[in-house]
């Protein structure tokens, strides 16, 4: 090469370093922003269409519900200032905020309360909230800061579902003026943040609301890109393009929580990793059920996959919600799952057969947690065929009954209600259920008609831990959400797992 | 000339209502018979089997295949592509909102490639016989061997996470806001008077445009040094020499033009894939584009968003044949002649 080519050459890569090199993006923060690498994007803009928990903390960033929890979880006052369930159950009595005002400025409204819990339900809208509030025959306003929700069967968990999915407020005059399909490309709501920006599956621009209600945000303006790729979202606050992040490997949180300007998390959530069973099949003897259960290691799970930090369970509930059984413990141990065995007469020679469904990246460590159960079912002679599902074939195949006998699944709830667990997975009436005998499933529908809160929280208890004794269901752990920030990046950590926003806030 | 291209293209047009036709059976078919049903994903998570069975008959998934197919395919010929079990609105929206970033990432991805290529092709021709060549040619073979989505991550890991040179993340910096005229950003950017936000866009661009075009490269290179190779064997060459011209001059001048027409078609061919090879750059860079929505589409069973979008990429891949074809005429006269 001629020297002066040669000097061409480096003249011009040294421009094209100075040109890319000082025009790239500046990823720092300026304390009024955050920019948050998010797994996953809304189904839409209608927070009453679609039930999708991922999406809950992207919702309450935009709009309000009715019932607030706090950090705790503890049921707190939001758009309702108060609310009184009948002893019935049949009623529920509200009053709302009078200083609440939409992101267009118009003012909340009772109306607005009975729009989108009852009228657009009963115009007859494919809304996922249709079916929570299928009980509801009316919203009665009886002052412009009061109402019912009038029931036409018991509802003791309405409280909870107000402030569960799907429970968002939507203005009325503005949806009815835009329509369906305009409000979902121009959504409004009275949260915290209004919305700026939004391009499906790639990113949203949220921006301060500035006539909130509540606390105003400490931060100015969101950006949440909507990351799917684990190593991309990785990728993404290792090099400072992100200050947050969600649901990456737990192997990546201790990396990342290593380095000097991030932290690493690994939180307990209100999410329960749970095997769904059958009564019949293989499992319609007890003895393999329970045996199924005592063979396996819940400690050596979490520490294998979630570097320890996900709690063994003996009932389907975390502990600190009201389902969990204080003292109650269904013990690790290999004799007693080889008596049981024996007793019904097998051994390894002639071993039980069971076929076990799973996920495969539905949630973390999913499939990798089926084979480590199958090699634990090996050492006392259990053999277990996996059977890789689609998440979107897990429901069909449970309304159809066409599961197999063990179902490796995650069951989120964020109200932590004994309703959401045990109820939903054990009514044989209801299509989250694989277990359809009538015990413990007549009391769990005694349960859901039970208006008395105390009464209601010790029926659960009772029936949680029946349910594990009777190998009703084998709840293996509480999940974890794992999260790393940038270190000088504040939030405020829910029991559930929501990474709100609004709670943000630069030290 | 122009009678004869627009000939050419009516005729590719023509034939390409059967390949349409054929296409979308071969999507409905298969689709319908998946284990699947699109009426239970519909539907609310609570909702009863009798919901479901309702479901099913609104959908008209109770009638036989062939019955579902003529509906569909009536309904698409009048603009109505269905509505999405998953986002419960408009298909055609969706598509619409999506295929320019699409469109752009491709087109980008394929300028990369296409220069890398044709660059490559002429490095390595201009080295034949050399050891230079030998190192060149394990190069593509390497560069070959990798799929397009660990090219995704290995540009990432080392362009934005080592040296922070480049951003992976979506389209835009968090501080610019995305003007919408067209949906295509970076048109959008010059229409409405934005270059700062235009060449920001730019560089959220390269990284899953190269990731693309690195994969599209080598065939391009190959096939480029093997019709190079064929052409220096023709006359015109030895008496360009004989004439004195410099060997540069020739190879650009001449072997060049005359080597091209056969890697032109290879292009065509080569977005075709390139255009399917966004799937997992798009999710990888969480780029909006079309690929996207197909991966949501796959994982929800979202039937009407799949037969729509695989559709789409048919429609595309025609179409950049009948343009491939078209140029091929223009750039060979002997084609015109017969």
């Amino acid at each position: 090469m001629k020297r002066r080519s040669l000097l061409q050459m480096i003249a011009l890569g040294t421009a094209g370093a100075k040109i890319f090199g000082g025009a790239a993006p500046a990823f720092a923060q300026d304390g009024r922003s955050v920019t948050i690498a998010w797994p996953s994007d809304v189904p839409s803009w209608d927070p009453n269409q679609r039930f999708q928990p991922d999406a809950q903390p992207l919702f309450k960033s935009v709009f309000d519900q009715p019932i607030e929890q706090d950090a705790e979880l503890n049921f707190v006052p939001s758009l309702f200032t108060e609310w009184e369930l009948a002893d019935d159950g049949l009623s529920l009595s509200f009053s709302i905020r009078d200083d609440v005002v939409f992101h267009d400025g118009t003012p909340m409204t009772m109306e607005d309360i009975r729009f989108t819990f009852y009228e657009r339900v009963a115009s007859g809208e494919n809304l996922d909230i249709a079916n929570t509030w299928r009980n509801l025959e009316d919203i009665e306003i009886l002052s412009p800061t009061s109402g019912v929700f009038v029931f036409n069967a018991p509802t003791p968990t309405a409280p909870q579902w107000l402030a569960f999915m799907g429970s968002f407020v939507v203005p009325k005059a503005y949806m009815e003026e835009v329509g369906v399909e305009g409000f979902r490309e121009r959504p409004i709501g009275t949260g915290p943040y209004k919305i700026v920006e939004y391009q499906m599956n790639s990113r949203i621009v949220f921006e301060r609301h500035e006539e909130y209600w509540g606390e105003m945000p400490a931060i100015q303006r969101v950006t949440v890109n909507i990351v799917r790729d684990p190593s991309a979202r990785v990728a993404a606050v290792q090099s400072g393009q992100a200050h947050l992040t969600i649901n990456v490997p737990v192997r990546e949180v201790e990396r990342l929580g290593a380095m000097p300007q991030l932290e690493g998390e690994i939180n307990p959530i209100t999410r329960v990793i749970l095997l769904q069973l059958r009564h019949d099949m293989a499992f319609d003897d007890q003895n393999v059920r329970l045996a199924v259960h005592h063979a396996i290691n819940k400690q050596a799970l979490s520490q294998a996959f979630y570097g320890g930090a996900a709690v063994p369970l003996s009932v389907v509930a975390p502990p600190g919600t009201p389902g969990y059984v204080e003292g109650f413990e269904f013990p690790y141990d290999l004799d007693r799952a080889r008596e049981l065995l024996a007793a019904s007469g097998f051994s390894p020679d002639n071993p039980v057969r069971f076929t076990m469904a799973t996920t495969n990246g539905h949630f973390p460590s999913d499939y990798d947690i089926a084979r480590a159960l199958v090699q634990m079912w090996g050492e006392v002679g259990i053999e277990v065929t996996l059977d890789v599902i689609e998440y979107a074939r897990y429901f069909e195949l449970n309304r159809g009954n066409q599961l197999p006998e063990a179902t490796l699944y995650s069951w989120d709830n964020a109200t932590g209600d004994p309703e959401i667990f045990t109820g939903y997975l054990l009514n044989p009436q209801m299509p989250f259920s694989a277990w359809k005998a009538e015990q413990p499933g007549d009391r769990v529908l005694e349960l859901f008609a039970e208006p008395d809160y105390e009464t209601r929280i010790a029926g659960y208890q009772q029936v949680n831990r029946d349910a594990t004794e009777m190998g009703a269901t084998m709840p293996l752990l509480q999940s974890v959400q794992t999260l790393v920030r940038d270190g000088g990046l504040n939030y405020r950590r829910y029991g559930n797992g929501w990474v709100l926003p609004a709670s943000m806030s630069w030290s | 000339m122009t009678a004869t291209i627009a000939k050419l293209v009516m005729r590719r047009f023509l034939v390409a209502i059967p390949t349409l036709l054929f296409v979308s059976i071969l999507l409905f078919v298969v689709l319908r018979i998946l284990p699947v049903d699109p009426a239970a994903m519909s539907v609310p998570p609570n909702a009863t089997l009798a919901e479901i069975e309702r479901m099913r008959e609104q959908m008209g998934l109770h009638l036989p295949i062939p019955q579902q197919y003529l509906i569909w395919l009536g309904d698409l010929l009048r603009g109505d592509f269905g509505t999405s079990t998953h986002f419960r609105t408009g298909v055609a929206g969706l598509v619409a909102t999506t295929l320019p970033a699409t469109i752009e990432l491709a087109v980008m991805g394929m300028i990369l490639g296409g220069g890398l290529g044709l660059c490559g092709g002429l490095l390595i021709f201009y080295f034949r016989d050399t050891r230079t060549e030998a190192a060149l040619d394990v190069g593509t073979i390497a560069v070959l061997s990798l799929p397009d989505f660990l090219w995704a991550l290995f540009l990432m890991l080392v362009f934005g996470v080592v040296w922070q040179i480049l951003p992976f993340t979506g389209r835009l910096s968090p501080d610019l806001d995305r003007p919408v005229v067209t949906g295509f950003l970076l048109l959008d950017t010059l229409i409405t008077g934005q270059p700062k936000t235009f060449v920001n866009a730019l560089y959220h661009m390269i990284l899953p445009a190269m990731a693309l075009g690195i994969s599209a490269a080598p065939p391009i290179i190959r096939v480029l040094r093997s019709s190079l190779l064929d052409t220096y064997q023709e006359d015109f060459i030895h008496q360009a020499r004989l004439r004195g011209l410099s060997e540069r001059r020739i190879l650009l001048r001449h072997g060049l033009k005359n080597a091209i027409l056969p890697t032109l078609s290879l292009m065509g061919v080569q977005f075709g894939f390139l255009f399917g090879g966004t799937l997992l750059v798009e999710i990888i860079f969480s780029y909006p584009g079309m690929g996207n929505l197909m991966v949501d589409a796959i994982r929800n069973t979202d039937l009407p968003i799949i037969q729509t979008v695989g559709l789409t990429y048919c429609v595309m891949v025609l179409l950049v044949s009948i343009t491939v074809d078209s140029l091929y005429l223009i750039l060979n006269p002997k084609l015109r002649a017969r």
